[in-house]
């Protein structure tokens, strides 16, 4: 493309490469540059809580304390979000895991020539039916049918339910699609952006004369590298803190 | 606790007067390099986070709109393909749908103003 510059698109970089064909019971579930990146983020974040909490002391090290401050942070959004007692711990584990990948995962991806996972809607999609699964089981499990009670608002006269229960049906439904498309468009457009503008200073500085403008691109560039981070770690936690609120619906019932 | 505190006691017992001095001199000089160090970082700290969190906060409701509006029309769609209305359905759940976005936000919005725990126990109460 003539605006990409070196002739790459600027949606190339969310190609799916296969890299190792592979089918399970009839299921495509080759080995692709996403799974790899899958993979090794998983990896880092086990290696780094493994040697994190390796030689755990009281004065804590300083990869100790890394560790200690995201779970900290981590306890503090269930804390505010879900529940302070028993049963926010319960879900500390499950919050804790979901925002560390998608941390991992929006990092990863700003590093130059990585493949940002959490760019596909079919992986974000994927977190966000498992939180809403979550939600369902715990929900019926816990307060049985009288979950349901959470689609009927209360304190409404009747005449306007047969609106109001179709309205907070959808607005249930459209939970996790919310969840996933925030996720999944904000990297997308952010790589977009980021690749359109790395773009043109290339076209610029193979434009003779227009060259001397290329500088200015390249700052662009550099201002939505520091905005991208902000945002991999701000999508990273509104994740994690939406999970915690839809999982205190199914903790505390109607409200 | 108060078996540290014994211990500590009889270590210091074991140092002289002077060495015991020394030492509190040094605490309380430490004392004042960390909380002067906690003063230095709490305003510009707390800047960062207020704004972050305002980002945050951003983030989140702008796709509350999207995903009723897109789960109301599919359903509406869905349900007229199957039942052959169409398109009536589509308009009425699209309808919903985008009500169902306002709630969202609207919801999220009463979230961020008041306090959870405050709310919580009001669910009790209804029950």
């Amino acid at each position: 493309m003539a605006s990409g510059g070196g002739g790459h698109s600027p949606i190339e970089q969310f190609a799916l490469q296969t890299l190792m064909p592979l089918k399970v019971f009839g299921i495509d579930a080759s080995i692709t540059n996403s799974t790899v990146f899958m993979i090794g983020a998983v990896g880092l974040i086990c290696t780094f809580l493994h040697f994190a909490t390796q030689n755990a002391s009281v004065v804590p090290g300083r990869l100790q304390s890394a560790a200690e401050m995201v779970y900290d942070f981590v306890a503090g959004t269930v804390r505010d979000n879900l529940d302070d007692g028993h049963e926010g711990k319960k879900f500390l584990p499950f919050v804790f895991a979901l925002f560390a990948f998608v941390l991992v995962c929006n990092f990863l991806g700003m590093i130059p020539g990585f493949f940002t996972v959490t760019s596909h809607i079919v992986i974000t999609a994927a977190l966000a039916l498992l939180v809403i699964s979550a939600v369902l089981i715990y929900g019926f499990a816990k307060h049985g049918v009288s979950f349901l009670k959470l689609f009927v608002p209360s304190g409404v006269p009747a005449w306007l339910l047969p609106i109001l229960v179709p309205i907070e049906i959808i607005s249930f439904v459209s939970r996790p699609v919310s969840l996933s498309v925030r996720l999944f468009a904000n990297m997308l457009a952010g790589h977009i952006a980021l690749k359109i503008f790395a773009g043109f200073v290339g076209t610029l500085l193979a434009a003779g004369a227009w060259s001397i403008l290329s500088p200015l691109p390249l700052a662009l560039t550099t201002a939505l590298t520091a905005l991208e981070l902000l945002v991999a770690f701000l999508q990273a936690y509104v994740f994690a803190v939406l999970t915690c609120v839809y999982l205190s619906d199914a903790v505390h019932g109607a409200h | 606790m108060s078996n540290d505190d014994k211990t500590g006691r009889q270590a210091s017992d074991a140092m002289s007067a002077a060495d015991r001095a020394a030492l509190a001199k040094r605490a309380s000089e430490i004392g004042a390099k960390i909380e002067s160090a906690k003063g230095r970082h709490a305003t510009p700290h707390h800047g960062d986070q207020s704004q972050g969190n305002a980002m945050a906060k951003g983030l989140k409701i702008s796709a509350e709109l999207i995903g009723g509006v897109v789960v109301g029309g599919g359903l509406g769609w869905l349900l007229d393909k199957w039942l052959g209305t169409f398109p009536w359905l589509f308009i009425l759940f699209f309808l919903l749908g985008s009500a169902a976005g306002m709630l969202n936000i609207v919801r999220q919005a009463q979230r961020e103003k008041t306090p959870p725990a405050p709310s919580v126990k009001d669910d009790e109460d209804d029950k």
